[in-house]
């Protein structure tokens, strides 16, 4: 399949810290593709390089096969981007923001206010459309600000956060919105909230210190951990000392504790087996076992010691 | 929503009369005449215009450029789109540009009414172009500020230097003869000051200094294209 976006060894720097470490990757066109990481990983200044927001100091980022910072007039308004942060204009109401954003694009009176009103439905906030934007709560300018990218018809989709601040009703209309839109946009977003990445997903990459550490479909992603589970047992009392028998457990990965939680990774169950016939003489209040996530794969720590 | 319109209306009445009320009432009773004889309320006016159309014109760029650039609203979207930005600075000028022109012919229409004889309707369309080129060049200073500033104390207090400047360094309210000597000729040679003198001497001595309109022009074109360098440098777009 053709490539909507490729990134060559791009590199991104902010005084001396490196925040993008020479990318390289390819996303195909139509895709919808999750970006994840820690806080600071620099997932957000990915979007920002790719959609033209801030230029990188090394290597090229191509839209549809066009240099993005040599060719830029030619090819931004194939791009529609969605910041974290609510930017619209608070004096200003929902319409005439998104009004003014299709006329800068050069969007014709009659197609703006089609395409305006059919957006505005999708997303169900027709009666938000002449309200002041200063007067409306963030979760309904989040979806205002997905209109306002969309409203030049733009081929690629960049979202950080989309249903930030939205509630729950918000979030699914958003979703059953932006996933009929796969195979028409490419899409690429940034999200902390990783059920939300489970649901919705073609591709996952994973950052970490500006490298992908882990690029695929969730599937693949959690393929090499079928055989892992997480176990968690809470105690009437989790003493220390308890705590460091447990975690002693050979074959135990990665034990954490919350209160008085003992919270492991395991290969097999016989690990788990053994660590309740070392706790055997303590009271035990709750037991549960689960096979792996993307929170769990999130785990650096357990990432690189078990996983790859 | 509603009462937006009116109320910038009613803004638009008050400050000129203001204006009048607090200088020209005051100042013509001290000045009565300007030295070359012209009534001090004709003297004044194309200087209380400027004095409009400088307030105006930072309003203006305030809202359109700096407000929204510090506060992250809108302004990173509007960058996204295909415009160089060159055009961008340009089209702020223009908005302000386009907006001051209203706000300055509703003054001269309310200025008007206070003068012991009006001027003719060519008089009121020199100051009005004389106006659009003053609010080219004073909206590009604004506009530099607008982009290197990056702390609004900072930015009020370059506005209000600037203001105080404005009114008092560049012969609106008295003529330079009035000043010390030397700083009465380093002041009457500021870009601003000469453009003011330019003004007067269309309007009442039907006097033209075509040359130095065109290097106005030409300080104006430059200054946008400079300006345009600046915010790419600025967003490293």
């Amino acid at each position: 399949m053709e490539a909507s976006i490729t990134l060559k060894k791009v590199g991104k720097l902010i005084g001396d810290k490196t925040i993008l470490a020479s990318l390289t990757f390819g996303i195909e066109r139509g895709s919808l593709v999750a970006i994840i990481g820690d806080n600071e990983a620099g997932k957000s200044m990915l979007l920002k390089v790719i959609s033209g927001v801030e230029n990188q100091e090394f290597g090229n980022v191509y839209i549809n096969g066009l240099d993005l910072k040599k060719r830029r007039l030619s090819v931004i308004s194939s791009i529609g981007f969605v910041s974290h942060e609510v930017d619209l204009d608070p004096w200003l109401t929902l319409e005439q923001n998104v009004r003014f954003m299709g006329l800068m694009y050069g969007v014709d009176i009659e197609t703006l206010n089609t395409r305006m009103i059919q957006l505005a439905r999708d997303f169900h906030i027709i009666p938000h459309l002449k309200r002041m934007v200063q007067d409306i709560s963030p979760g309904i300018l989040k979806k205002g600000m997905i209109l306002r990218a969309l409203i030049h018809d733009p081929d690629i989709l960049i979202m950080d956060e989309p249903t930030a601040f939205m509630d729950a009703e918000s979030y699914r209309q958003t979703w059953d919105f932006l996933l009929r839109l796969k195979g028409k946009k490419t899409m690429l977003y940034v999200s902390q909230t990783l059920s939300e990445v489970e649901e919705a997903h073609d591709r996952i990459l994973v950052l970490e210190d500006g490298k992908i550490t882990l690029d695929g479909s969730l599937d693949k992603l959690l393929g090499s951990t079928f055989d892992y589970h997480q176990f968690q047992i809470e105690f009437e009392e989790l003493s220390d000392d308890l705590f460091q028998k447990l975690s002693n457990v050979p074959k135990v990965k990665n034990p954490s504790r919350i209160g008085n939680s003992i919270h492991f990774y395991g290969r097999e169950r016989n690990v788990f087996f053994a660590v309740l016939n070392a706790a055997t003489s303590s009271v035990m209040k709750d037991i549960s076992v689960n096979k792996l996530g993307l929170q769990d794969l999130m785990d650096a720590k357990f990432a690189r010691d078990g996983i790859h | 929503m509603g009462h937006r319109p009116m109320m910038t209306f009613s803004f638009m009445v008050i400050l000129p009369l203001l204006l009048h009320i607090s200088i020209t009432m005051v100042m013509k009773n001290i000045l009565v005449r300007s030295l070359d004889q012209i009534p001090y309320e004709l003297w004044i006016f194309p200087g209380i215009i400027l004095i409009i159309a400088s307030m105006s014109t930072f309003s203006m760029i305030y809202r359109d450029l700096f407000y929204l650039r510090i506060h992250k609203k809108s302004f990173l979207p509007m960058t996204l789109a295909p415009y160089t930005k060159t055009q961008f600075i340009l089209g702020f000028l223009i908005t302000s540009i386009v907006e001051t022109s209203i706000y300055v012919i509703v003054a001269m229409a309310v200025l008007t009414v206070f003068l012991p004889t009006p001027f003719h309707i060519s008089t009121y369309f020199i100051i009005l172009i004389f106006t659009f080129l003053y609010t080219f060049i004073v909206g590009n200073i604004i506009i530099t500020f607008s982009v290197v500033t990056d702390r609004i104390s900072i930015y009020l207090f370059i506005l209000l230097t600037m203001f105080l400047i404005i009114l008092f360094g560049t012969g609106i309210l008295v003529e330079f003869e009035f000043y010390p000597k030397t700083i009465g000729i380093i002041l009457s040679n500021f870009p601003l000051s000469m453009f003011l003198s330019n003004l007067r001497e269309v309007i009442f001595f039907n006097r033209i200094d075509w040359f130095q309109i065109f290097i106005s022009i030409m300080v104006a074109i430059s200054w946008t294209w400079v300006n345009g360098y600046l915010l790419k440098r600025k967003l490293n777009q």
